[in-house]
């Protein structure tokens, strides 16, 4: 087991290593930030409403950045690895293939993490300067002063960090099961958006269809039941939304949204570590 | 967002999707399948911002309807679409001059003025844990609808919530005032001042509801005076 650990370690930090010398991360990286510094403006609102802008960009580039170096990422990771012939001398080595997987989801998910630890850095201080910049305009009454530092130092916002990193892991485990089927990295990108949207649409249509009072036959309650079991359902993230809006969301629903998720991530790695072990190269 | 929840906002019983598909456009609805719903929700506040600088009544309604829409939860996008309907555009109507009968612009005022109401009432349903709506709903009925008893009612509702301000506790009793209650407004200030105990918190303003209770007190008994000559 501690040898299984040791080499997937070593594909891990040769993956991190290869995408972080990759040019489009660090471009992806710079618009990011840029984005983020200059969400602060808006300054003819109140000051909650132009907290509430500064958080919702914010998350949005977050996010976005994020699903951008997931795709691409994973997208390149194993069909790049084909197209190049490479992945034979790695798994000539004592490598097994399902090592070779987990390995390159961790690579992965180790640049996701260090992206959003920068990108959330950078959004902690805009929201100071944002709070700075607002308790100097609105004078200092000790109400005032109070409401925006509730707003920009809520402590919800870790909440909403946890559920974005959450979300951006389960999309990077569905775009490697997708790279260990495909060939081109055209494939991964359709196919791991498509999963993406059809994610955030199911729960509600579902619902809809299930619930409009007309008769449904067993086959589609099946089918519906299929697309619940194989599309991560991505509504569950909104929670977000409810963060920004300054409503109550409890840990243990937060943690309940991460726990499904890893359970996910799970799930989508065996499945592409099978998949991968049974494919001719 | 539970289903009942969304019933309430939206107002439909239909399938979302097919709703949000026909009250929007297309990029809004890719932006609100992608997760991106507070940005698109926040282009729609500009744009209601923009109309409003123009005073395009119409467009502030259908663009702030529309943030709503995306984002029920959101109780600033209720408060500013209400306020924006029930103050800006009702006045704006009162004060028109393109139409000469006062008749005919109060009846126009007045249908933004429910218009504001309607989306209050709402938000009241999508946003059920917060005082925030019941008070601007409060408001509403007393200073656009001169309706005292339903802002009394909304004021109580609103300190139900565990984040109603602390001032609002008084507000109930000056909306029963207004209505003409002199009785229920005397009872429920000393009911409240009792609630304060012997040594209140100085932020309940304790000297303020004692003067109320003096002033309703002298009130009641000049009327039953008047009455007995």
């Amino acid at each position: 087991m501690r040898e299984s650990w040791r080499r997937i370690r070593a594909v891990a930090g040769n993956t991190f290593l290869e995408a972080v010398r990759q040019k489009v991360f660090a471009v992806l990286l710079i618009f990011a930030l840029v984005l983020l510094g200059g969400a602060n403006y808006f300054a003819e609102f109140s000051f909650q409403e132009q907290f509430k802008f500064l958080k919702d960009l914010g998350y949005a580039t977050i996010s976005l950045t994020g699903l951008l170096v997931g795709l691409l990422g994973a997208a390149q990771l194993i069909p790049a690895e084909i197209e190049r012939r490479t992945i034979l001398t790695a798994l000539c080595r004592p490598l097994r293939r399902w090592e070779f997987v987990v390995g390159k989801y961790l690579g992965l998910v180790s640049l996701l993490g260090v992206m959003l630890g920068i990108m959330g850095a950078v959004f902690w201080v805009v929201l100071r300067w944002k709070e700075a910049q607002l308790i100097g305009m609105e004078g200092g009454e000790a109400g005032v002063v109070q409401a925006i530092q509730a707003e920009s130092r809520d402590p919800r916002l870790w909440q909403a960090f946890a559920l974005i990193a959450a979300k951006l892991f389960v999309v990077c485990s569905l775009a490697v099961f997708f790279s260990t089927l495909a060939t081109s990295t055209t494939f991964v990108v359709a196919m791991t958006l498509m999963i993406y949207l059809i994610g955030h649409l199911q729960s509600v249509a579902r619902e809809q269809w299930l619930e409009s009072g007309e008769k449904t036959v067993w086959f589609i309650q099946l089918f519906l039941s299929a697309v619940a079991l194989l599309v991560p359902d991505f509504n569950l993230y909104s929670l977000i939304d409810e963060i920004v809006a300054g409503n109550l969301v409890p840990w243990r629903a937060t943690l309940e949204v991460v726990a499904y998720s890893c359970a996910y991530v799970g799930v989508l790695l065996a499945a592409a570590a099978w998949l991968f072990e049974g494919r001719d190269l | 967002m539970t289903r009942e929840q969304r019933l309430a906002t939206v107002g439909f019983s239909g399938p979302t999707a097919v709703a949000v598909r026909e009250k929007l456009g297309q990029g809004l609805v890719l932006a609100a399948l992608g997760g991106f719903r507070g940005l698109a929700a926040n282009a729609l506040m500009l744009q209601a911002h923009g109309a409003w600088e123009e005073k395009q009544w119409v467009r502030v309604r259908s663009a702030l309807e529309m943030a709503t829409l995306l984002q029920p939860r959101v109780a600033l996008f209720w408060d500013l679409a209400s306020w924006h309907m029930a103050w800006n555009a009702a006045v704006a109507a009162e004060r028109y001059d393109g139409e000469e009968s006062e008749t005919r612009r109060r009846i126009e005022a007045r249908k933004w003025v429910e218009a504001g109401r309607e989306l209050l009432e709402r938000g009241t349903r999508a946003v059920p844990e917060k005082a925030l709506l019941f008070q601007r709903l409060g408001d509403l009925y007393w200073q656009r609808l001169a309706d005292y008893q339903a802002a009394a009612a909304c004021y109580r509702e609103a300190l139900l919530k565990k984040d109603a301000p602390l001032y609002l506790e008084r507000f109930v009793g000056y909306a029963l005032d207004r209505a003409g209650e002199k009785q229920a407004a005397l009872e429920y200030f000393r009911e409240l001042r009792r609630s304060m105990g012997e040594s209140p918190d100085p932020a309940r303003k304790p000297e303020v509801v004692e003067r109320e209770i003096r002033r309703l007190e002298n009130e009641i008994r000049d009327t039953s005076a008047g009455r007995t000559k």
